[in-house]
């Protein structure tokens, strides 16, 4: 019996070793509400609006429209719906109404969350939706956004893109080589063109910031970002 | 080629404050607690003689009265050169960074205090308690700075929020820094001028044009801290100095 306790014991403690490592070097374990893919209030697929694939459903069958034709994704630039990433601090959320521009007339009326969206942005009593945070740094970090995107898509500079969509990155480079901005997301967001519900893939803790910093000669001085 | 670490330590920043031009009116105070998220000093709090202010007006009486004159000095972190609070922490959450600057790093700090008993300024503030705003102000708190909980030692930090928006929108819109272009929180609030931010780098900035002043004096220069907050003596109407050291 004693030595049962003790085996229940080594295990918990075995656990919660294995989550504290795990979540040291890279994203904790997704157990106990630490998954880095929350349930959004609306289930927004970046599929359908930022990647160019053909759509499938749930169990891997094609999505078709009520005709019967195939759907693909409409390959909306980053930038269209997060304007202010390129000019500022935040990427910002589009308000609904960014939404609702195209979805008063576009989409089925019979889809669940588009239905809620016109509910929220078109009904009786229109408000913001509680979108669900995923990329949360924590409260002592300030990182902009803006210097980020201006170093990425410098020209000279391309190589710096993790994560690199190869096909994206020909065809978003300008004249003068510089590169659009949705292409340099990647390097810290993952290929979130092509998940149905966002997931944070990188860590995203201060050793992967300095790396790169130290890499690239930014400034690591501690107050670069911490005040 | 100069990168972008060169760039950032290129600057030596530091402010000048022309006493002959405080009135003593407090906006400084109230600018930085705005900007910096300064817990409020209730009064349970100045009982407790806990109070924060990150800048403060000292005031001082001169003469007899009736012919009876109020001096005003406003004090801050003097961002010492020689700072006797940063070799006294264990952590390293103070140190001078390579733009004259002693900056603190809260998530570093662990509260020994032995900062604030070296720092002979008295500009340094612990969290006692945990900070707690009524909910009237809490739309009020800078996204830019922030919220030290308890635990932590605070100081004027020459709002570096505004240093690194300054720096960094210079180069997205590509010009040079101008002085000027970067006032801390106390500086653009203060009526009359008297606390000028700049760049002791640039020759041709106001700071660096105040320094060559006969005035100038630094606080405790005796004690040989080196401060980057320099001050310029007040003077008497009859024509003598008040202030320095003389």
């Amino acid at each position: 019996m004693l030595a049962l306790g003790g085996l229940g014991v080594t295990a918990v403690m075995g656990f919660v070793m294995v989550f504290i490592i795990t979540a040291w070097f890279g994203n904790p374990l997704p157990v106990l509400g630490f998954d880095q893919s929350p349930e959004q209030p609306i289930a927004f697929p970046h599929t359908a609006h930022a990647g160019s694939e053909p759509l499938l459903n749930t169990d891997g069958s094609p999505k078709l429209d009520a005709d019967g034709n195939q759907l693909t994704g409409i390959g909306l630039d980053c930038t269209f719906c997060h304007r202010t990433v390129t000019s500022t601090n935040a990427a910002g959320i589009p308000p609904v109404e960014t939404c609702v521009t195209c979805h008063r007339v576009i989409g089925a009326t019979d889809s669940e969350p588009l239905t809620l969206l016109r509910t929220i942005g078109l009904g009786e009593d229109p408000g913001p939706i509680q979108w669900k945070r995923v990329h949360r740094l924590p409260d002592h970090v300030r990182f902009v956004h803006e210097p980020h995107i201006r170093f990425l898509t410098a020209a000279g500079n391309t190589d710096v893109i993790a994560n690199r969509d190869e096909a994206a990155i020909l065809a978003g480079t300008q004249m003068d080589g510089s590169v659009v901005a949705a292409v340099t997301c990647s390097t810290c967001h993952g290929d979130i063109k092509s998940q149905e519900q966002v997931a944070q893939v990188e860590p995203l803790k201060m050793g992967q910031c300095v790396d790169c910093h130290r890499k690239n000669n930014a400034p690591t001085d501690c107050t670069t970002c911490h005040f | 080629m100069v990168t972008a670490a060169e760039r950032v330590s290129s600057h030596k920043w530091g402010m000048v404050v022309d006493v002959d031009r405080c009135t003593g009116c407090q906006a400084c105070v109230m600018a930085c607690q705005a900007e910096n998220n300064i817990p409020l000093s209730t009064e349970d709090i100045y009982r407790q003689k806990r109070t924060f202010a990150w800048i403060r007006v000292e005031r001082y009486w001169y003469g007899d009265f009736p012919d009876v004159k109020a001096r005003f000095i406003p004090i801050m972190c003097q961002h010492c050169e020689n700072a006797p609070c940063e070799p006294v922490c264990p952590v390293f959450a103070t140190y001078h960074n390579t733009e004259g600057m002693n900056v603190q790093i809260y998530n570093r700090c662990v509260g020994t205090r032995y900062c604030a008993n070296g720092c002979p300024y008295n500009v340094r503030f612990f969290n006692y308690w945990e900070p707690v705003w009524p909910v009237s102000l809490r739309n009020q708190l800078n996204p830019d700075v922030t919220v030290r909980s308890r635990g932590i030692m605070e100081k004027c930090s020459f709002c570096v929020q505004r240093i690194r928006r300054g720096v960094r929108e210079a180069a997205r819109d590509g010009h040079d820094l101008q002085d000027g272009d970067i006032g801390t929180a106390c500086t653009d609030a203060c009526p009359t001028n008297a606390l000028v931010f700049g760049d002791y780098n640039d020759e041709n900035s106001r700071v660096s044009i105040m320094a060559k002043d006969d005035r100038k004096y630094t606080l405790l220069d005796a004690l040989n801290t080196d401060p980057n907050v320099l001050y310029l003596a007040q003077v008497d109407a009859t024509g003598g100095a008040i202030g320095g050291h003389d």
